[in-house]
């Protein structure tokens, strides 16, 4: 539990706010390309500001809109109905695979980091977006918690992974026969290991099985806001919780393949299936009950709210309320990584406050920075550290593009 | 729970809305979210909505092992709202016997259901 005093200022991020000018510090995901594809400007809402999209010259340059007050968080006018307001700040905007990101912050915008999914060619990136309902500390929090998978994404039958294409936990566990639905139903009470890294967290789950063999699931925490996770052998989610205002964010995913070039018509397709536009809304939604089916929960799945887990994250994280009430909290074990990431949190906010910027993660040099590694191995209870590593070397030396680290 | 004696018994559903497969139904109790469900004894529950862990709303709850399970975790938690078990915790961990939901006490009668509303708060 913490204090309502505490849970405001870890929340809220609108001007002004201590975690805002945490988040202000780094470049954050505004628009996706696809939304840019009618031309410019673009509606963006984000960190409590009502912005626009607009190119200046050569430069993409993210302005403030004129709004209405009352308009819904997520207002997306058609272009020919934006208002510039020139009295109001503009920032730096960039594209990079398939996102313009924008840098809403003092100073020079940093350098972005050579992750994977910035390094990999746009042929084997795709990104998408969608709007969740609460406030963006716990739509992050759920991301680097990884027991939550074997309970929450819990399937009481393994599907077929012949259908997996684009789809989280449908692959099998590395070099063995045992679908990942199958391994996080029987390994419940993964170990949790945390390490801080120059980007964030490396967050190592540990599932020890029979035969002294343990399952090793490497996920990161990308500070601020992002994560960093396996999809499938083949793919990573690199993925921002963006807050359009206090109680409202998106998720932004850049979806990085090693081997082959992303089938992106076949991921956009499976994405827009499931979300309405233009302001990327989930069509299964608190207000049809995220289609929960009992009979489904009793039978198929845990939560009764079908197969995409995004429906379940969602239900978690937007039923808890739009600010998550943290003074009622009881966090345990398998919440390690939380806690680890709020004392980071609030640490970056007591270095702003005594005007040490640079002390912030990645505000420095970052040039050492790659990957990050972000997969899942079986190995032998004794040396599962070194196996989980080869298994990532193997993945990268194979890979046509350069995923050196 | 202590009982206050200068509270009242007040309606807050009849039986038939619970005649399903799945008993459960959300109530607001004095603007407070709670959630009524039906064990596999037969027995009433009207406990806190929100999982003590981290919030997660239990009206979605699995109704199994004669309680009613968060889907978030696993967390069980029994008619008297009770945390009776934490599945995700490390083994031997005995976190769970300090965790509580809020609890109201019911009773039933004539096809009513009814709630004891203590005038200070002691059912949060």
């Amino acid at each position: 539990m913490i204090s309502q005093e505490l849970n405001d200022m870890i929340t809220r991020i609108g001007p002004g706010t201590q975690a805002g000018a945490v988040l202000r510090h780094y470049w954050q995901p505004a628009a996706l390309n696809d939304e840019m594809e009618d031309g410019l400007p673009v509606a963006v809402n984000l960190m409590g500001e009502r912005l626009a999209l607009i190119r200046e010259g050569e430069l993409l340059v993210l302005a403030t809109r004129h709004c209405p007050d009352d308009a819904p968080s997520a207002q997306y006018p058609p272009s020919h109905e934006i208002e510039i307001d020139t009295s109001g700040p503009s920032y730096p905007a960039h594209e990079i695979k398939g996102i313009a990101f924008a840098y809403m912050g003092p100073g020079a915008p940093p350098p972005f980091p050579q992750f994977d999914c910035f390094r990999a060619p746009d042929s084997h990136v795709f990104a998408f977006k969608g709007l969740w309902h609460c406030n963006w500390l716990q739509a992050l929090e759920i991301g680097i918690d990884p027991a939550h998978a074997s309970f929450l994404h819990r399937f009481l039958q393994d599907e077929d992974q012949e259908d997996s294409y684009g789809k989280q936990f449908r692959d099998k566990a590395a070099h063995t026969n045992m679908p990942i639905t199958q391994l996080l139903r029987d390994y419940p009470r993964p170990d949790i290991e945390v390490e801080e890294t120059g980007y964030g967290l490396k967050i190592t789950a540990l599932r020890h099985m029979e035969n002294d063999l343990t399952h090793v699931r490497v996920t990161n925490q990308i500070f601020p806001e992002a994560i960093c996770i396996p999809m499938s052998r083949e793919m990573t989610i690199t993925q921002w919780h963006v807050p359009v205002d206090d109680e409202t964010c998106y998720w932004y995913t850049i979806f990085t393949s090693f081997q082959k070039p992303v089938n992106k018509d076949l991921m956009r397709e499976q994405r827009l299936k499931e979300h309405r536009l233009p302001d990327y809304a989930p069509l299964k939604n608190r207000e049809n009950n995220y289609h929960y089916d009992p009979a489904e929960q009793a039978k198929l799945t845990y939560t009764g709210m079908g197969m995409d887990i995004n429906v379940h994250d969602q239900w978690a994280v937007e039923g808890m309320g739009a600010i998550q009430d943290r003074t009622q909290e009881h966090l345990g074990r398998s919440d390690v990584a939380i806690i680890h990431y709020r004392r980071m949190l609030r640490r970056a906010i007591a270095d702003l406050s005594d005007g040490r910027s640079d002390a912030l993660p990645m505000q420095g040099d970052i040039a050492g920075l790659r990957g990050p590694l972000s997969n899942d191995a079986i190995a032998d209870s004794k040396d599962w550290k070194a196996a989980s590593h080869a298994v990532d070397l193997e993945r990268r030396a194979a890979c046509p593009w350069d995923a050196s680290v | 729970m202590e009982t206050n004696t200068s509270g009242q018994w007040v309606i807050v559903a009849q039986s038939h809305q619970l005649d399903r497969s799945r008993p459960l139904i959300p109530v607001t109790l004095d603007e407070k979210p709670f959630v009524l469900f039906r064990d596999e004894e037969g027995k009433l529950g009207l406990i806190g909505r929100h999982c003590p862990h981290r919030g997660a709303d239990l009206c979605y709850g699995r109704l199994e092992d004669n309680g009613l399970r968060c889907p978030f975790h696993g967390w069980h938690f029994d008619r008297y709202g009770q945390c009776v078990e934490q599945p995700a915790e490390p083994e031997g961990s005995r976190m769970y016997t300090q965790i509580k939901v809020p609890m109201v006490p019911v009773k039933e009668e004539n096809g009513a259901i009814s709630a004891w509303m203590a005038l200070e708060g002691d059912a949060r």
